[in-house]
């Protein structure tokens, strides 16, 4: 089904895309107080922006039969 | 130096596509756990200059510490607390509460930080909130307490964990309940259902008691019976069994991707719900589902947006905006994102009933199978076109959507046979029609031009074309019986053919001749109801632009499924004294 697909579509193989989200996984829990004014601030204030401006979006969907 | 997460372009192009294996699932749940721990720290600072209560705080405070030693002796134990949907939802109320200069219920990090420790056998002493005579331990179950303090000590050695007024159980037997085990004494766990087939696993939680959980737009089912969940634990294997056998794809990474099922209390018999948040990664809820397939379905919708949601929590793929557009599978007007959320999951749908229509045998469940992959199908070009005018995306938002398209296309050059597809075609065109009349609002002056230079007799091509806009109900439509009897033919064959042979249904004469095919007749009556009433009748001019789309082709259906609401409302500007055809015969 998805073979034709490629056909027409621009990839950018081998590229990544960033996301905003800092990579917090490996970092110790005692440690993130320690990163202060940083980019997770920022990643926060924009994830906080974002909240505020489109709220939390419910995906809701009545097949009523 | 922190960096960010990362996601690679084939495992954004395979999203696109619809698809996702577990590797590119892992890419999604990874990035949620940081998320989760954004949030946290967001939590943390805020709450240290809030006014919540100061047991609330001190609580959170004690809960963060023994996380941090869990993560130090079981990197795991905290991994998995930090990818709970139940962990996203508390986050998501907390920092809400906090804007709102509400009070957050930090205790509940506590819950959730012994829950983690419970599960690693970690030994602790927590005071916990007690609510409604529980102690919650997130995604574990929760502990009936005997006496009325509204907090407890709960301890753990690192063998049994104990709390205040008796209790006391090993560790390991405090888990989610998949009907196995025995009975713990003042221990609930979670209900959870063990899929298996074909060597495919999948652990879902049924969660029916997380606050948390319980935010979409029917109620949680709580306090379900042992009947109730036994029930929906056979009716989830069933499910599963669909989905591994006929639907690989789909069932491989939902293993990984769907953690929690919500289940849903519907307000009517025949409603079908089901919901997805972003607040909330890996839980979908739904209704009770009538069927193995209908379940199966529904998992593969919900877990279209469920990865949807998880991309762009990474990679924003549409800008906020204003403007609201159709969505052929909504009644109401839908802002850019959620037309975006709609055709993703329509690609999966698309794709469910593809294989699915191979899979029936029962010719009613083959007709639903084929009807229903030929009218989602159809809605992906069109939905991606209108995503892609609106300006709303983001440039990964044009790729994205750009792909989708292609998807939408290939599944359109699939084959389905005459009747299905007529059946499609027809509900199709229902929907686009209703919706136009209903939100369509159209420029009065506008309307009042487009009427004078008719009764000139100028061609309509010379004219301007009146403003439109989108509103939530600018005519009233209320033809629903009409609308539903023609997608019964395809979703409830048997039904169809019933309640049609014991003729009680209350539709018009004009209705009655359109769902009996008699297209002459009905154009003929929809024609003369029109022409007979006194009031603008909407409801029988969509029944008219069907009828004549049961006829055979000409220029006619265009000028109707192209211009219906301005033919209406010049119509009405007329006085409702032309006929419906020979007016619509000028906008030719």
């Amino acid at each position: 089904m998805t073979s034709g697909s490629s056909r027409r579509v621009i990839t950018l193989q081998g590229q990544e895309l960033k996301s905003v989200i800092p990579d917090l996984r490996d970092l110790p829990l005692d440690r993130l107080a320690e990163l202060g004014d940083s980019a997770l601030a920022h990643s926060i204030a924009l994830y906080r922006k974002r909240l505020n401006e489109n709220g939390i979006p419910l995906s809701s969907f009545n097949a009523r039969i | 130096m922190i960096t960010t997460h990362s996601i690679p372009e084939a495992a954004f192009t395979t999203l696109a596509a619809g698809s996702g294996d577990p590797a590119v699932i892992r890419y999604l749940r990874e990035a949620q756990q940081s998320k989760h721990l954004m949030l946290l720290h967001a939590i943390t600072e805020a709450a240290s200059g809030s006014s919540a209560a100061a047991s609330g705080s001190a609580a959170f405070r004690a809960g963060y510490g023994l996380l941090t030693r869990v993560q130090a002796l079981d990197p795991g134990a905290s991994a998995w607390l930090l990818g709970l949907p139940h962990l996203g939802g508390w986050a998501h109320d907390c920092l809400i509460r906090l804007d709102q200069e509400s009070t957050p219920d930090l205790a509940y990090f506590a819950c959730a930080a012994a829950a983690a420790a419970v599960r690693a056998g970690i030994p602790f002493e927590l005071d916990l909130p007690v609510r409604d005579g529980c102690v919650q331990l997130p995604a574990l179950g929760s502990l009936r307490i005997c006496d009325q303090s509204p907090w407890v000590r709960l301890c753990c050695d690192g063998e049994r964990v104990t709390a205040e007024g008796g209790f006391e159980a090993p560790w390991r037997l405090l888990v989610p309940d998949d009907g196995s085990g025995g009975p713990v004494p003042q221990w609930r766990g979670t209900p959870m259902v063990r899929a298996v087939t074909d060597g495919l696993a999948w652990d879902v939680l049924l969660e029916t008691g997380d606050l948390y959980l319980d935010r979409y737009t029917l109620p949680m089912s709580i306090g379900l019976s042992a009947d109730e969940i036994g029930r929906w634990r056979h009716r989830v294997q069933s499910a599963w069994e669909i989905l591994v056998h006929h639907h690989r794809w789909a069932a491989e990474p939902m293993a990984d991707g769907i953690s929690v099922i919500v289940p849903l209390m519907p307000q009517h018999d025949t409603d079908l719900v089901s919901a997805t948040t972003p607040a909330a990664f890996g839980a979908v809820a739904t209704s009770w589902p009538p069927d193995p397939v209908t379940m199966a379905e529904t998992l593969v919708h919900e877990f279209q947006h469920v990865k949807l949601c998880g991309l762009m929590d990474m990679v924003p793929l549409v800008q906020p905006g204003t403007e609201k557009v159709y969505a052929p599978w909504r009644q109401d007007p839908r802002p850019a994102s959620g037309l975006l959320q709609g055709v993703y999951a329509h690609i999966g749908i698309s794709r469910f009933w593809h294989a699915q229509q191979h899979a029936e045998t029962d010719p009613d469940d083959v007709l639903r199978a084929q009807a229903a992959f030929a009218r989602w199908r159809s809605t992906i070009d069109c939905a991606a076109r209108t995503l892609l005018r609106t300006g709303c995306l983001t440039q990964a938002g044009v790729r994205f959507v750009g792909m989708i398209r292609n998807q939408g296309r290939d599944l359109e050059s699939e084959s389905v046979p005459g009747n299905a597809q007529e059946i499609a075609s027809e509900v199709a065109l229902d929907h686009w029609l209703t919706w136009q009349i209903r939100h369509m609002a159209i420029d009065a002056a506008g309307v009042a031009s487009v009427a004078a230079a008719y009764k000139r007799g100028e061609s309509f091509a010379d004219q301007v074309q009146p403003n439109t806009w989108i509103e939530e109900e600018t005519r009233k439509v209320g033809r629903a019986v009409r609308s539903r009897l023609l997608n019964m033919r395809y979703l409830a064959p048997a039904r169809y053919r019933e309640l049609c042979a014991d003729g009680t249904l209350s539709l018009s004469e004009a209705d009655r001749l359109l769902v009996s095919k008699e297209a002459s007749a009905a154009v003929q009556a929809y024609r003369d109801q029109i022409a007979g009433a006194a009031d603008p009748q909407p409801d029988a001019w969509i029944g008219l632009t069907l009828a004549l789309h049961q006829l055979p082709s000409s220029p006619l259906q265009m000028a109707f499924a192209t211009h219906l609401p301005l033919i209406f409302d010049v119509h009405a500007c007329l006085g409702g004294r032309s006929d419906p055809l020979d007016l619509a015969g000028w906008f030719i």
